[in-house]
Order: structure tokens, then C-alpha cells, then sequence
């Protein structure tokens, strides 16, 4: 029971900061704030029990809504600092949806739909209607700012929720050897997001 | 008379024997050492491997004329590049691929798609 309110509590926190992303620098704030709340409330909420085909599932939308998110960088900016920085997440996260796909085929698992995959689809889909209304610099801006806040929310998922819960071997593996590489892009987007303040 | 001529045959052929075996042994010691004179002067080869976003190892000291050997063991692609101006680098490595350079100089590189990822190889004084 007490493993099943962690992971709840894990896990809102880990979709509040992602519902934070949406507000630009009000996301700090945001982040302490619910982090305390979704504590204080998780034991009355529903405990999103994790399976392997689930976390799959998670997996590879989160790195396809990141691939995404790039794809509409290199459509609406002609910052090479910008555009530089979406490539190297297309091809990064593509580089992962490809193996985590490959090793789903070979252990037969099938990417389960589950509400923290709609959670991160609907955080993308909120995002890409403020990313339409934005051109020039303050779409720059934005997507840099989100791409720290997103890759924050990501690691922290994979690491207090993910890894935890995954039970095959091998796919708990592959997801711990991504970290490090999430991490990497975290530093990135901070980097990225710092020349845009 | 005689036994006493055939035993001091049998010594000398034993003497002799001694001589030509402690011989052989002494060219052979020398021949080893010769080995490993060569094979401490030549060009060295050494491997770098790239896995979990780091470099290992992230520092190299070699000679002028050693060759170094990156090999990609990531799972994204990497590259290896002059930090910080590209003056010479790699092309894209994707997992298991392989760059090899012969050192001509000390450098520190990077790699220009994760450019927090840092190396640096150094000469031998």
C-alpha cells in the first residue's frame, strides 16, 4: 500500500509539472507548490498500477511528442541555435523510439494505452494550440522553455516512476541507459532556455 | 690410464655442453629483450569508448603517431570533434560505428550534437 502511494504521489507530481510546462515562468513556482499538495491529497486518488506494455506505451509517446515538438521547431524557426537543438531531438528520441520498438517486437510486448499516456497527449496537445499562435522570438522562447520544462518532467518520470515499476529485465534496462542522455538534454534546453530570458 | 682418459672426455664434452646451452640461453634472453625494446618504441593504439553520454576514457596521453579508436556503444549517434572550432572531427558515428586518427598534436575535442559531452588527449613529455 505504501508502494502504491509513492508511486501515485510520483506520479501526479510528475503530471502537474507537465500540466506546469503550459504556464511559461509561473512553472516553478507551480512545480513546489503541487508537489506539496499532490502529496498531501495522493492517498485518495486512483493508484495507477504500472505494467510493462503500459510503461512501453509511455515510453515511446513521450519521446514521439518530443520528436514533434521538433518538427514544428525547424517549421516556424530560423534560429540556428534553435533549429540545431530540434534536430538533435528528432534524431535522438527517434534513435529510442526505434529500439524501445524493437525491443517491445522481440519480448512480444504491444504498447498499452493507459491515462498517464492521454495525460502526455493531452499536455501536447495544449501545447502545440500556444505554439500556433507564436512566431519569431516568442516562439523560440517558448519552445526552448518547454523543451527544459518537458525533459524536467521526463526525467524525473523515468526515474521515480518508470524504472521502479518496470518488471521485464531488459526493457528496465534500456529505459536506465536513456537517463543519461535525458539528463544531457535537460542541460541543453536549460542552456537553450537561459539565451532567450 | 685409460678409464681415467675416457672420464676426462665425458668432462670436457660436459663442459662443453654447459658452455653451448648457457650460450643459447644468453642469446635467447637477448633476443627477448630486443623484443621488447621494439615493441615499446612503435606506434601505440588506443580505445576510446562512448556509452551513457561520457567518453571512456575522458583523458588520453599518447605519442605523436599513436592512433586512438572511438568506438560508439550509445544508444543515440555521436561525433568527434576539434573543441571548439571542428578543425578536424568525425562524421556522424551512429551506435557501433568506429573513428580512427593517427595523434599529431594534443586536442581537446567534443561531441558538436551533445556538446557538454568533453575528451582530451595529451602527448607524452
Amino acid at each position: 500500500m505504501k508502494k502504491v502511494m509513492g508511486l501515485t504521489a510520483a506520479l501526479g507530481v510528475v503530471m502537474f509539472i507537465m500540466a506546469g510546462c503550459n504556464s511559461g515562468s509561473e512553472k516553478e513556482e507551480a512545480k513546489t507548490e503541487t508537489a506539496t499538495t499532490t502529496e498531501a491529497t495522493a492517498p485518495e486518488q486512483a493508484a495507477p498500477a504500472l505494467n510493462d506494455a503500459q510503461i512501453a506505451s509511455i515510453a515511446v509517446t513521450a519521446n514521439q511528442i518530443d520528436v514533434d515538438y521538433g518538427k514544428i521547431a525547424l517549421e516556424k524557426s530560423q534560429n540556428p541555435e534553435i533549429r540545431k537543438f530540434a534536430e538533435t531531438m528528432i534524431k535522438d528520441h527517434s534513435d529510442i523510439i526505434n529500439q524501445a520498438t524493437a525491443l517491445a517486437t522481440k519480448l512480444n510486448v504491444t504498447p498499452e494505452d493507459n491515462s498517464t499516456t492521454q495525460d502526455l497527449l493531452k499536455g501536447q496537445k495544449d501545447m502545440n494550440e500556444k505554439f500556433a499562435g507564436l512566431t519569431g522570438d516568442a516562439f523560440d522562447k517558448a519552445y526552448a522553455q518547454n523543451e527544459a520544462a518537458y525533459h524536467d518532467a521526463v526525467v524525473n518520470a523515468v526515474k521515480t516512476v518508470l524504472i521502479p515499476n518496470t518488471q521485464n529485465a531488459e526493457l528496465k534496462s534500456l529505459i536506465e541507459s536513456v537517463v543519461p542522455l535525458l539528463d544531457h538534454h535537460l542541460q541543453m534546453a536549460k542552456d537553450l532556455a537561459a539565451k532567450f530570458q | 690410464m685409460v678409464r681415467w682418459q675416457n672420464m676426462k672426455k665425458t668432462m670436457k664434452k660436459l663442459i662443453e655442453s654447459v658452455i653451448v646451452f648457457a650460450g643459447v640461453i644468453a642469446i635467447l634472453m637477448s633476443c627477448n629483450g630486443n623484443a621488447d625494446t621494439v615493441k615499446n618504441t612503435g606506434p601505440q593504439r588506443d580505445t576510446v569508448i562512448i556509452k551513457l553520454m561520457a567518453f571512456n576514457p575522458d583523458t588520453l596521453s599518447v605519442n605523436v603517431g599513436d592512433t586512438i579508436v572511438w568506438i560508439n556503444q550509445d544508444i543515440v549517434a555521436h561525433d568527434i570533434s576539434h573543441f571548439p572550432d571542428r578543425a578536424w572531427h568525425s562524421d556522424t558515428l551512429n551506435p557501433k560505428d568506429v573513428f580512427v586518427k593517427v595523434i599529431d598534436d594534443s586536442s581537446s575535442y567534443f561531441c558538436s550534437i551533445h556538446p557538454t559531452m568533453r575528451g582530451l588527449v595529451t602527448l607524452k613529455k
